[in-house]
């Protein structure tokens, strides 16, 4: 046990005395939390500024403004045309504009709504963010429609005060009075780009790590440790240990980052974000372990690391939120470990669940710890 | 008593026999000197010998712990000095030891005054401080003995610890290894300097192309080369075309080139220089200077395998 604890030691001092650890775990993830977080929502409320026009006027089309409005800042000028909006969306004066269709709410009531129509540069990130909103808020409008017809009622008052209900049951669920008002993420706040960045840069520890066994391996110095009466498994004990530490360390400190600078309640279900601290370094620390055992080079180690970062956080919806995207993908995403890292943490920060809904994402992030762990174990070359 | 025990010890690498079946004991409170050029099998043996690697054939003792059954109980007994540097570059020297020390299962107050005692013997006190990596080959070769020697092994392996070093850090290594001696350790000691082997060994042994050629006190292999006459000549030709007429010449037992300098073992000096004059005057070569010597462990090497022990 003293020999694990001096080689996590000594690990995580070569990691503290190494500038890189810094950029790499705390100063890249909170430069890009805040970066996403902001420069697309602009205007101090985060929220994507928006060009609404309502050609339609009809029934339902309050109703959906109000929804839109809790998402997006929608900017409404009298007299404006297609034309301008479109306009100032080249600017770049507006993220992107929506237009209500004439005749929009005529076709709910028809049963076969109109899409809405949009303008916006498809490759930007405000496109994801918008699809989004504009997904989730159009279904709660059909779906309420669809309940008051059930019922019998279909006007504006009725379909309105569903959605009002609607509204007060997600407040509901979410514990907190001061959450409230968040309790409709749109995608690129911080409450989705928080927990992707810490998940995309617990990963970039694999770099920090995997180099510094591969150096252990170059100079022999791992060679050396086996002459001494330190066994194989303290040996890979002690790494392990100094990655766990270091990327614990990492997630705590930017946790606070989340909760102090970007206002966003991790604390709310304390012992949840720690178990999925724990259980996420612990995946990182399996892995940091298998990426030094297979790399023979530095160059190897790099390569290995910023592979698994940027399949992992690419596919696990660490820059596009898995929910805007389809079923395929969302399967996909969640194969990778960071897909279950920010569900877990989204449904503490942004759904408002309770404590048993992180139980499950924990459940895989340790699944895949002790994977990663066994085949490093299995795959480890001393020399 | 003897403090190492080999018995036939063989590892093969694919078809090359790195080491092919030796045999030797080193008895405890000497320094026993492997001396051999590049490639011999030196640290393949010490590898073998602290359990790093598996032998094919054979087995070692120390201490009476067969390397092959009692790996634990041999390691805990031993200090290795590896040929590689094999220390944290970006961690102090102190750190380092500090690191050494704790594998070797010290903690505490002892661990500290030991590395205390150890930065003191490899004078480094002053510089304990400075990453490693900023030091000078022969500091960083010092630190790296001082790792071996935290737990005060009975026994300690050093591989070549003096390659690619200046003169004075030698110097400082060749009396540690002495001081280490009179301690009361058992020192292997491998080396390709043939000066080191003479100047440190009780005992030693000759390898080359893993196998033992000779073995016992310096006397006892200087004694092999018998009454032969070691000459070091210079020329100003083609050495390797004179080198090949001076084999066949009568009374040349051996003749190699060393550093540009032709070397030759002969019966008798006396009767073989006007020889070689004459055979370098027939063949229009001029001998710039001569020089007869003691023969000596090179003179052995030379002997027994037909070459120097470094080429070039
Ligand atoms: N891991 C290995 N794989 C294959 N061949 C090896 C390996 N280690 C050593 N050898 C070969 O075994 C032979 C003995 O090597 P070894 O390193 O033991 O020699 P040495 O006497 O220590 O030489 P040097 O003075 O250069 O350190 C060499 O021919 C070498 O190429
Ligand atoms: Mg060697």
């Amino acid at each position: 046990m003293a020999r694990i604890l001096a080689i996590a030691q000594k690990d995580l001092r070569q990691n503290l005395r190494d500038r890189k650890t810094f950029l790499f775990l705390l100063l890249m993830p909170a430069a890009f939390t805040l970066l996403f977080g902001f420069a697309f929502g602009k205007g101090s409320d985060g929220r994507l500024a928006v060009g609404y026009l309502d050609q339609d006027g009809g029934l339902f089309s309050p109703a959906l403004k109000n929804l839109l409005q809790a998402d997006l800042r929608l900017v409404e000028q009298p007299g404006q045309s297609q034309a301008d909006l479109t306009q100032q969306v080249r600017d770049g004066k507006l993220a992107a504009a929506v237009i209500i269709p004439a005749g929009y709410s005529q076709q709910i009531l028809a049963d076969s709504p109109l899409k809405l129509q949009v303008i916006v540069d498809p490759a930007s990130s405000a496109s994801a963010t918008l699809q989004a909103a504009l997904l989730s808020d159009v279904g709660r409008l059909l779906m309420a429609v669809s309940a008051a017809r059930a019922e019998g009622e279909v006007d504006a008052p009725a379909v309105e005060s569903r959605l009002a209900a609607a509204q007060r049951e997600a407040q509901a669920a979410s514990q907190t009075a001061s959450q409230a008002d968040a309790a409709k993420p749109s995608p690129l706040q911080p409450s989705q780009t928080s927990p992707g960045m810490m998940a995309q840069f617990a990963i970039a520890g694999l770099l920090v790590a995997s180099q510094l066994l591969v150096e252990e391996r170059k100079t022999r110095a791992m060679q050396r440790l086996l002459t001494t009466p330190a066994r194989r498994a303290e040996i890979l004990l002690g790494h392990s240990l100094s990655i766990f530490v270091l990327i614990l360390a990492q997630l705590l400190l930017l946790i606070l980052f989340g909760q102090i600078v970007l206002k966003l309640d991790y604390l709310r279900l304390p012992w949840a974000t720690l178990l999925l601290a724990v259980t996420t370094a612990a995946c990182v620390a399996g892995l940091g372990l298998l990426v030094g055992a297979l790399a023979r080079t530095d160059e190897q180690a790099i390569i290995f690391s910023m592979i698994c970062m940027f399949l992992f956080a690419g596919l696990g919806g660490a820059w596009v939120p898995l929910e805007v995207t389809g079923s395929a993908f969302q399967t996909l995403g969640h194969l990778t470990p960071v897909a279950w890292v920010i569900d877990g943490f989204k449904n503490i920060i942004a759904r408002g669940l309770a404590f048993d809904s992180v139980l499950l994402p924990a459940g895989v992030l340790s699944a895949y710890a002790a994977l990663f762990f066994a085949l490093a174990v299995w795959k480890f070359r001393f020399e | 008593m003897n403090a190492i025990e080999i018995e036939n010890l063989q590892k093969s690498f694919g078809t090359r026999r790195a080491v092919d079946g030796i045999s030797l004991a080193v008895r405890q409170g000497e320094i026993f000197s492997l001396l051999g050029p590049n490639g011999a099998g030196k640290t393949t043996t010490l590898a073998m010998l602290s359990t790093l690697l598996r032998p094919d054939g054979g087995d070692a003792r120390i201490l009476g712990h067969s390397i092959k059954h009692e790996s634990a109980a041999v390691k805990a007994s031993l200090g290795v000095v590896p040929q590689d540097i094999a220390l944290y570059m970006d961690l102090t020297a102190r750190e380092n030891l500090d690191f050494w020390g704790r594998m070797y299962g010290l903690r505490g107050g002892a661990l500290r005054q030991r590395v205390d005692e150890v930065l003191e013997m490899i004078g480094l006190t002053e510089r304990q401080k400075d990453p490693v990596g900023k030091y000078s080959g022969g500091m960083k070769r010092r630190v790296n003995i001082g790792a071996a020697l935290l737990h005060k092994p009975k026994v300690i392996y050093m591989d070549e610890p003096t390659v690619g070093i200046d003169p004075q850090s030698r110097r400082s290594i060749l009396d540690s290894v002495v001081a280490l001696k009179e301690q009361g350790m058992t020192v292997l000691y491998t080396t390709h300097y043939m000066e080191e082997a003479q100047e440190l060994s009780d005992h030693l042994a000759i390898m080359d192309s893993g196998r033992l050629i000779a073995s016992g006190t310096q006397q006892e292999l200087i004694q092999l080369v018998g009454g032969l006459d070691r000459i070091r000549l210079a020329i100003n030709g083609d050495v390797e075309r004179v080198l090949a007429t001076w084999r066949t010449i009568t009374g040349v037992k051996q003749a190699t080139v060393e550093e540009g300098l032709l070397m030759l073992l002969v019966e008798d000096s006396n009767q073989a220089l006007p020889r070689l004059f004459e055979s370098a005057a027939a063949a229009g070569v001029r001998i710039t200077s001569v020089e007869i010597q003691e023969p000596n462990l090179e003179a052995v090497f030379l002997h027994l395998t037909g070459r120097a022990l470094r080429d070039g």
